[in-house]
């Protein structure tokens, strides 16, 4: 098991190494100069060079990856001199837009798209399953159609057209809720929830709608299956079945997409974030993006897939834990 | 700033507030097509009436500030806020809205300034009694120290008049490694003196400049002073999270006694960021709780023009000032087609400037513009245009001058706009179809436009660009933007037309060596025009910023010395009481 | 991990006497929701192919202004009611140029529909040649093959498509979005292929062909892939809507298409703020948006149970 696990965390660190150096490159390639940006509209040729040598822009590119690799763990002095900044690991290097090291900024916004995250997870889990478990167990019934119509349909819609119908029924016209916003959860426990709401519905409608009907197939194949069938002929009653064993083979499938989605989206949902205008870590990438903050929009894809590929690990390592044949 | 953001460049409004205002309460119906033409409340009209003290204003942006930081602010709301509320300058605007808001009032100093030596030096006395926000006092050698710091390769972004106008000062590097300017010199602690290169006489505008504020050595921190500067004006930071919540209360120690033009109404100043546009809106047309008490940081969007526009009520909250910015259509005079002078002329008459109205928000917002420098450094109206007053254009003569330059069936032709800007560049391409020319647009993101459309090798053949007078000088205009000296081969800015000619540099020298201020802005306005005959490019739109307030906002006007930003000098509330929502 | 290859004996090829995709029609024309959607797709597809001769007969090219449609006091909204709809404007008009609604809206399906397909082919092909390999020649290619899906699978996708889109400008913004689309899509069906070839790489007609003689490459055509089509086929129709969407969540971002073209994506960005003022605009490129990912997914499902009735579900 150790020895998975090791290597599951040297695989880990490939991959985020391998996402590092495809997305350096991707912004080498970029036109924009980051130093002409900062410099200001009248930079002189000799100003401009100090800009670029103090922003380390001067370097060829495989020293200021090798830079970025190493000061990740070894830390990185932005400037010299007696206000020269330190960060300490993890260094992300420093916003080219106002000096802040990358980590803080993005530490400052993740528990904006983890509460938008977590939060609508357990929206659509509760209602995904509930929809998808219901229709499995009345299959071919009424209830099932009607659900799965509408769970097809909600799934149709972008998450962008769901988000202003929202707003405009229960915002302008309703008057029920607040414009979304962010409160933090430890100021305004009340004010946190109701300003989330709105953006918890608008995403987790569309997941709700892809879990029902992912949930329902595997709840009608685990019902289907032969030790289900033993249970029920060995006079089981029908909601032990269904809860002890059917429930519980037909949620591993649903488990390990959940993984990915929660792990997706921790590190910010771009477009809810930007629809509802919420200062999460999606605002914050296409905010950098926009101004070609390099080192930000490089954190924020670091960031992204390592919440992806730890998710990936740990559904792993539950899978192991069930069923030892896995860790091959 | 000379770079306006072009994102929201279609949106606008506005002023109709006085078009209502002043000549129509009773009437419901709007009037012919010129009377809804004329943009309403553009100058002079005070929104609320006087503000009582006390209570919490909010402002609601879609963004952050780029840099607070006084040696690096140079986008034009920016130094607006930064300049009213957190640093005091040597001299300042007054707080009037229309062409009063154009005029200098001592700020810091006791005075505008004392020229001597033909306007090559200048000596600045500070008032007595001024104060920092922990009580120590302020000076002359904070301020040395602040246009000091302007110099640093690290704390960019900021005004370069320093660089430009100071004696001695190339290969400066800034006060961090511990050098200093000899040019400006500090004798005691009430008197600065700045030794130029050349005369400037209107150097008391220059020092309305953020970079002209006093910044003590023992608060520097770097890129990081960015995040809280020391205040010397009316209000300090208590708290700030860069793109999400800026927090200002009062600074105890400004004294309003040595402060002529502040009148810091509220108590406290709370500017939420990060917000999205439309939303934004639609809160302040609501007017609803703490709503009431806000005013809007980043332009009113276009799809809101159509809720504001028909209600009188909500109509009368809205400011549209003149941003005294022009929009120009730069033509690349470095190569063919447009190193053909008739071809450029030719242009003058093939653009129709009313369709660009049209795709910026409409003539509420927008005025057509006849010449480069806008109305506000040529007296307050518009010049007259060598090419005519038709604002949808002369296909008629276009064609002729096409024909004499050649090209009698016109010609294909490229554009780079910012994504922003793709509908206006839409319209372009309808118009200049009109006379055969065929324009192929490229758009690009707004980050990397500038760079794009400054790479001088590979520029495009047009490019929509706009500048902005830094202070009320055709010296912040022209130069910027016609003199061929200034052209980089990579990152070219202003002069996008890389347009070179030794007759208009010659006279451009001449006049910044004025020691009138009075006839060098008259020289100003006759290189306009000599410029415009040699059309290095078309100029298109004058527009107005749109800003809504709440209802419980008083003494809102757009200002005329920051692309009409709200003058948060005299900015307040109706009633503070209901603040608190 | 996702995908649980399906192991379970399958009846070699259809002992039926119908064409298998004839049937597969029948059964789908069988069924009240199939048979709407299969209709509904296809004339979004006709929509798509003739949406410069629909445009012609609507009177209006999708880039020309029409500034008696708007009224510029107003900032440019649509004259008259429901966002200028009349007889010349079928759907309406764009607010501030009076570009008509009806012809953007049909060219927008073009663009949609054709970044769609092609993104889905490249996944398609890549994602089915690479499984095939992974599955049928196993060892050390399977090994490269599947830690390369691993990679792909752990790149935020979306975040990473947004940032190339918006770091390329000089290239053909079609092609580049079919491109990055389909680089993220192929490890997917390349899971499902190579799962669906280890259970026939050892069937007994597999071995006869192989004793027989036959090369790699025969066997791979003639023998796996007729076999593993059935799931190919119904997996394939499931990642259109996918990838509908995808176009249209890059292009409302603002990293799609450029203009003058219109795509259903873009013109939602534009249309957003005015859902108030003009909700005609907002809601003619949503709607044909939402039809057009809601058919293709019924018809994904309908074909999946009909061709792949036990397969892998994600």
């Amino acid at each position: 098991m150790i020895a998975y696990l090791v290597r599951r965390c040297l695989g880990v660190a490939g991959v985020l190494f391998a996402i590092c150096a495809v997305t350096f490159v991707i912004f080498y390639l970029l036109p924009a100069d980051p130093a002409a940006a900062a410099c200001g509209k009248t930079c002189s040729p000799e100003r401009l060079a100090e800009v670029r040598h103090y922003m380390g822009l001067d370097q060829p590119v495989w020293r200021r990856f090798a830079d970025y690799l190493v000061g990740i763990f070894a830390g990185r002095d932005l400037g010299t001199g007696p206000h020269a900044l330190h960060c300490g690991f993890p260094c992300l290097g420093y916003s080219y837009e106002n000096a802040l090291p990358v980590w803080d900024l993005l530490m400052d916004r993740l528990p904006v798209s983890a509460s938008l995250a977590l939060g609508a997870a357990c929206m659509w889990l509760v209602l995904g399953l509930g929809a998808g478990v219901t229709a499995a167990l009345k299959k071919g019934g009424l209830l099932d159609r009607t659900l799965m119509v509408g769970a097809v349909a909600t799934a149709s819609l972008p998450v962008y057209f769901t988000a202003v119908v929202l707003i405009y029924a229960l915002v302008r016209v309703g008057g029920l809720l607040p414009y979304p916003t962010y409160t933090p959860l430890t100021a305004d426990p009340m004010g946190w929830a109701a300003n989330l709401l709105l953006p918890w519905t608008a995403l987790a409608l569309l997941y709700a709608a892809m879990y029902a009907r992912q949930s329902r197939s595997s709840m009608i194949e685990a019902m289907d299956q032969p030790f289900i069938r033993t249970a029920r002929a060995k006079g089981m009653p029908g909601r032990v079945v269904v809860a002890k064993h059917g429930l519980r083979s037909a949620m591993m499938p649903v488990l390990t997409i959940f993984g990915m989605d929660l792990g997706a989206l921790l590190a910010g949902a771009v477009i809810t974030e930007s629809v509802f205008g919420i200062p999460g870590v999606g605002r914050l990438f296409y905010d950098a993006l926009q101004r070609s903050d390099q080192p930000v929009v490089l954190g924020v894809t670091l960031l992204a897939a390592f919440f992806i590929v730890v998710a990936n690990v740990v559904i792993d390592l539950l899978y192991a834990v069930v069923d030892p044949r896995a860790r091959s | 700033m000379a770079r306006q953001s072009r994102a929201l460049s279609a949106s606008l409004s506005a002023s109709l507030a006085l078009a209502l205002l002043s000549a129509c309460a009773g009437q419901a119906a709007e009037g012919g097509s010129e009377e809804r033409a004329r943009p309403g409340v553009a100058t002079g009209t005070i929104i609320g009436g006087t503000p009582k003290k006390g209570g919490t204003l909010t402002v609601l942006s879609n963004q952050d500030f780029g840099h607070l930081d006084p040696a690096r602010n140079w986008v034009m709301p920016t130094m607006d806020f930064g300049t009213r509320l957190l640093y005091r300058t040597l001299t300042t605007f007054k707080a009037a809205p229309g062409k009063r808001g154009s005029e200098l009032a001592p700020d810091l100093a006791t005075d505008l300034g004392r020229p001597s030596d033909g306007g090559r030096t200048w000596t600045f006395t500070l008032k007595p009694g001024l104060k920092y926000e922990d009580g120590t006092p302020i000076r002359a050698r904070d301020i040395k120290y602040n246009v000091e710091r302007s110099f640093a390769p690290d704390l960019v972004g900021g005004p370069d008049y320093a660089q430009r106008y100071l004696d001695g000062a190339e290969g400066y590097t800034g006060p961090l490694e511990g050098e200093h300017l000899k040019s400006i010199r500090t004798p005691d602690d009430r008197t600065i003196v700045f030794s130029l290169r050349r005369p400037v006489a209107e150097f008391s505008y220059t020092v309305t400049l953020p970079t002209f504020s006093p910044v003590p050595k023992s608060r520097e921190k770097g890129v990081q002073y960015d995040l809280r500067p020391f205040s010397s004006g009316p209000y300090r930071i208590e708290s700030y999270a860069r793109g999400k919540k800026l927090v200002l209360v009062r600074n105890p120690h400004w004294d309003p006694a040595t402060d002529t033009v502040r009148k810091a109404y509220p108590d406290r100043i709370v500017v939420q960021q990060g917000l999205k546009g439309g939303q934004i809106d639609d809160r302040v047309i609501a007017s609803a709780g703490a709503d009431a008490s806000a005013v809007e940081w980043s332009d009113m969007q276009p799809a809101s023009i159509a809720k504001v526009l028909p209600r009188p009520e909500v109509r009368k909250r809205l400011s549209a000032e003149q941003t005294g910015c022009t929009d120009m259509l730069a033509l690349n005079t470095s190569r063919p087609p447009f190193d053909n002078l008739k071809l450029r002329q030719a242009m003058q008459y093939a653009v129709d400037k009313s369709a660009q109205v049209t795709a910026a928000g409409g003539p509420a917002l927008n005025d057509v513009a006849t010449g480069y420098l806008p109305p506000a450094l040529t007296g307050g109206r518009a010049v007259d245009s060598p090419y005519g007053t038709s604002p949808t254009g002369d296909v008629k003569k276009a064609g002729k001058l096409l024909a004499e330059g050649g090209k009698p069936d016109g010609f294909s032709t490229t554009i780079t706009v910012s994504t922003g800007d793709k509908t206006r560049a839409e319209a372009l391409q309808q118009s200049l179809s009109r006379v055969g020319v065929r324009l192929r647009i490229q758009s690009v993101d707004p980050s990397v436009y500038y760079d794009t459309i400054g790479d001088t090798k590979n520029a495009p053949d047009m490019a929509i660009s706009g500048w902005c007078p830094d202070y009320p000088s055709g010296s912040t205009f022209l130069p910027f933007v016609f003199d061929g000296r200034t052209i980089k081969e990579k990152g070219n800015q202003g002069n996008v037309s890389q347009f070179r000619d030794e007759a208009v540099q010659k006279r451009m020298d001449e006049i910044a060596a004025m020691s009138d201020a009075e006839s060098a802005d008259k020289a100003w306005i006759d290189l306009d025009s000599v410029v415009l005959r040699k059309s290095p490019a078309v100029p298109l739109l004058w527009k107005r910023k749109p800003l809504l307030v709440g209802d419980n906002v008083a003494g809102a006007f757009g200002h005329p010395a920051w692309t009409g930003q709200f003058d948060f000098a005299v900015i307040g509330l109706k009633d503070p009481s209901r603040s608190k929502g | 991990m996702t995908i649980t290859p399906n192991t379970t004996a399958r009846t070699g090829p259809s002992a039926l006497p119908e064409h298998p995709l004839r049937a597969a029609l029948r059964k789908l024309w069988g069924d009240r929701g199939s048979r709407a959607a299969l209709i509904a797709v296809a004339l979004l597809v006709l929509v798509a192919l003739t949406a410069p001769l629909l445009s012609r007969l609507g009177g209006w090219s999708p880039t020309a202004f029409d500034s008696s449609a708007i009224d510029p006091y107003l900032g440019g909204m649509p004259r008259g009611p429901l966002g200028g709809v009349s007889a010349e404007h079928w759907l309406g008009v764009e607010p501030a140029t009076g570009r008509d609604l009806f012809a953007r809206v049909v060219h927008g399906a073009r663009v949609s529909l054709l970044i769609a397909f092609a993104a889905t082919a490249i996944v398609v092909v890549a994602g089915t040649a690479a499984g095939i390999a992974a599955g049928y020649f196993g060892g050390r290619v399977d090994t490269v093959l599947s830690r390369l899906m691993d990679l792909t699978m752990s790149f935020p996708s979306l975040i990473f498509m947004i940032a190339v889109m918006s770091v390329a400008q000089d290239v053909n913004r079609v092609v580049l979005m079919t491109a990055v689309i389909g680089v993220f899509g192929w490890p997917g069906i390349a899971r499902v292929v190579r799962g669906e070839t280890l259970s026939l790489r050892h069937r007994e007609y597999v071995e006869a062909a192989r004793v027989a003689g036959s090369g790699s490459w025969r066997i791979l055509t003639r023998e796996i892939l007729p076999n593993i089509s059935g799931p190919v086929i119904a997996y394939t129709t499931l990642l259109i809507p996918g990838m509908i969407s995808t176009e249209a969540a890059l292009s409302f971002l603002g990293v799609g298409v450029r203009p003058p073209t219109s795509s259903w994506g873009q013109m939602i960005a534009e249309a957003v703020t005015y859902y108030e003022t003009d909700p005609m605009y907002f809601l003619v490129p949503s709607t044909f948006l939402f039809v057009a990912v809601l058919a293709f997914t019924v018809l994904g499902d309908a074909l999946r149970d009909i061709l792949d009735p036990r397969g892998g579900r994600s």
